[in-house]
């Protein structure tokens, strides 16, 4: 996004985040409150919409019974994609969000899924598999952005684990052709009550850390982003161990700095993981139908360090 | 920042909504003043006398000798002619605005302004104060000098000079209070939130904070310039032509900004987000009237953007309304 300054807003904004208080009111490591809608596409297996501050984005998991890919007979798929609307900004218009869809979903695409083989996804595909060599799901995992102030890349890998947690799987009913000569014949379940969740405690959550002049700072806003030296998402899991690591803009880091920066991404991660369970305990597979909303006050249990208070 | 709210960026709990929706209709019974069958939506029917004939304004439209409501609004009737005022709509200049604006394009004697109106307003070379002070025609190497004024993306406050058939609009900087804004930030509101006022330009000398409220919804929040610490700025504007050349654009006069003065700047920036969001209207004694209550619940500035605060906000501006009603 193409965000206007003038030279004296410049000044404002670098002065305000050494000084750690930024437009809004946050101190360097404080994130905006967010808000997670569980279950907002009734036609997708799994979905979730996050509003933080001004970015609003959902995602989305469509499960399609494919045949499972050539040389790993027992996995399934995962595809994730990214799209920007023209809705966020005018410059989104025909192709011009295909460079920034392409940032976002590679940035996802590498925390999210494994190597070539498969090994090292956030998701077991081997749980994916149905009938060895013939049947397997394949999740198309959507992300769209409806509109853009900054920190896209955690917005939607939040989106996309809320999403994921959110998928349930209509259960598949083999009825023959199991012999490998056979196409295999097999019913879906119609039974909402029949479903299975996927496991997710894995899949990653991304924090991105903004460098603007000496100081890092979480969940930029747009403007901010506009006077960033260096990014560094960061994709943190369950155990606190890195996935996933991307770095933008040109300027070069101290490893000390880095390493400072993946510790402020490991607190923020726990964070946002529980704020996530949290949602979940209250969201039900999407074969319900039961939209969800909940509501996160995060920052009123985050002191300035990113830690916990109460 | 970004852009005026065009949803509520604030999320409730069930329970909170509740309590702005209940305290929204206490604020609609309080006010009384205007019915509600003067706001229409799009194709609604406004009710006119037909026998003693009626004038068609702005927002209305004549379907099968009935008058419809083609925006969404407030209908105004000025003697036999009826419009509809629409809510949610870009900024309609007049002329004597205050506007805060910011520099689109450089062009050949004039700049290009984005003022949230319909087209980019123009201010033209011959419109601004030169510095020095001196009143002389422009001259060639002034034109080329242009961008030593306001460049790109510099942001200014103006005065609507001119409006014009077409709907384009002039602006001029003819006087020492307008020029380039600077030591602060913008944030932007729906422009009927604000309304026309005799002063646009309020130092609240309790905060050390300049606030100037432009017609179009641009409020700009900065340190007080130094230049005018000392005097009311209104009230001399018509010798402070004669005062310190070029002290109007305030060029380089970077004042040290403490960070007690950056969170009192934050938390008037703040109090006016959430009067824009909650759709109160914003003038110097509402944003200071929520600047105390903040403060007095003891609510920190980035606290202010939450629904919590978004909800108190209405209940207290409910509650003073049935006192007054």
């Amino acid at each position: 996004m193409v965000v206007g300054l003038s030279a004296a807003e410049k000044v404002y904004i670098a002065g305000g985040i050494a000084a750690d208080i930024r437009g809004d009111g946050r101190g360097r490591h404080q994130f905006r409150e967010f808000n997670i809608d569980t279950s907002v596409i009734p036609q997708a297996n799994g979905s979730a919409r996050i509003c933080l501050g001004g970015t609003d984005v959902i995602a989305s998991v469509k499960a399609e019974l494919s045949v499972p890919p050539p040389g790993r007979p027992n996995h399934g798929k995962l595809e994730i994609s990214v799209e920007c609307s023209p809705t966020a900004a005018p410059e989104f218009e025909g192709r011009g969000g295909e460079e920034l869809s392409m940032d976002l979903s590679r940035a996802l695409q590498r925390s999210f899924l494994g190597g070539t083989s498969g090994a090292g996804a956030a998701i077991d595909l081997a749980a994916l598999s149905i009938v060895e060599g013939k049947l397997c799901w394949a999740l198309y995992i959507d992300g769209l952005v409806l509109s853009s102030d900054g920190n896209l890349l955690d917005a939607l890998s939040i989106a996309m684990k809320a999403a994921l947690s959110n998928c349930g799987l209509p259960k598949v009913e083999i009825i023959g052709g199991t012999s490998p000569e056979e196409e295999p014949d097999y019913e879906l379940s119609g039974n909402p009550e029949e479903f299975t969740r996927l496991e997710t405690s894995l899949v990653p959550v991304i924090v991105t850390l903004t460098k603007v002049g000496k100081h890092y700072i979480v969940d930029a806003t747009a403007e901010e982003e506009s006077q960033m030296t260096a990014a560094v998402s960061v994709a943190v899991n369950k155990k606190g161990s890195v996935c996933g690591l991307t770095k933008r803009g040109g300027t070069g880091l101290d490893t000390s700095v880095l390493l400072d920066m993946i510790s402020v991404a490991k607190r923020h991660s726990a964070v946002l993981r529980r704020a996530l369970a949290f949602a979940g305990l209250f969201s039900s597979p999407n074969v319900e139908k039961r939209p969800v909303s909940f509501c996160l006050l995060l920052f009123r249990r985050l002191d300035a360090n990113g830690c916990r208070t109460k | 920042m970004g852009e005026p709210m065009r949803r509520t960026h604030f999320r409730l709990s069930p329970s909170q909504k509740e309590r702005l929706s209940q305290a929204q209709e206490r604020c609609r019974e309080a006010a009384g003043s205007v019915h509600a069958s003067a706001f229409v939506n799009v194709g609604d029917t406004i009710l006119v006398d037909y026998e003693n004939g009626f004038l068609r304004g702005h927002g209305t439209q004549l379907v099968d000798g009935q008058l419809l409501a083609t925006v969404c609004g407030v209908v105004e009737r000025v003697n036999k002619l009826v419009s509809v005022r629409p809510l949610r709509a870009r900024y309609n200049p007049e002329t004597g605005d205050v506007v805060v604006g910011r520099i689109t394009e450089v062009a050949p004697k004039r700049w290009k302004v984005d003022v949230n109106s319909r087209q980019d307003a123009q201010l033209m070379l011959s419109a601004v104060n030169l510095p020095g002070g001196i009143q002389r025609r422009r001259t060639a190497t002034d034109e080329l000098n242009m961008r030593d004024l306001f460049t790109e993306n510099d942001l200014i406050s103006a005065e609507v000079q001119t409006l014009h058939q077409d709907g384009s609009l002039h602006l001029h900087t003819r006087s020492l209070k307008y020029g380039k804004l600077e030591n602060g930030h913008l944030v932007k509101v729906a422009p009927y939130l604000i309304k026309r006022l005799k002063q646009h330009f309020h130092q609240l000398k309790q905060y050390g904070v300049q606030l100037i409220l432009g017609c179009n919804g641009y409020v700009w929040i900065s340190a007080v310039p130094p230049s005018s610490s000392e005097m009311e700025i209104d009230q001399k504007p018509a010798d402070s032509e004669s005062r310190q050349p070029g002290a109007g654009t305030s060029e380089g006069q970077n004042v040290e900004i403490t960070r007690d003065l950056r969170v009192r700047i934050c938390r008037i920036a703040n109090a006016v987000r959430v009067l824009g969001a909650c759709g109160f209207m914003i003038h110097p004694d509402s944003i200071v009237d929520t600047y105390e209550a903040s403060l007095s619940w003891g609510i920190e500035p980035r606290q202010m953007i939450s629904g919590e605060f978004h909800v108190r906000v209405v209940e207290r501006e409910a509650e003073q309304r049935s006192k007054k009603g």
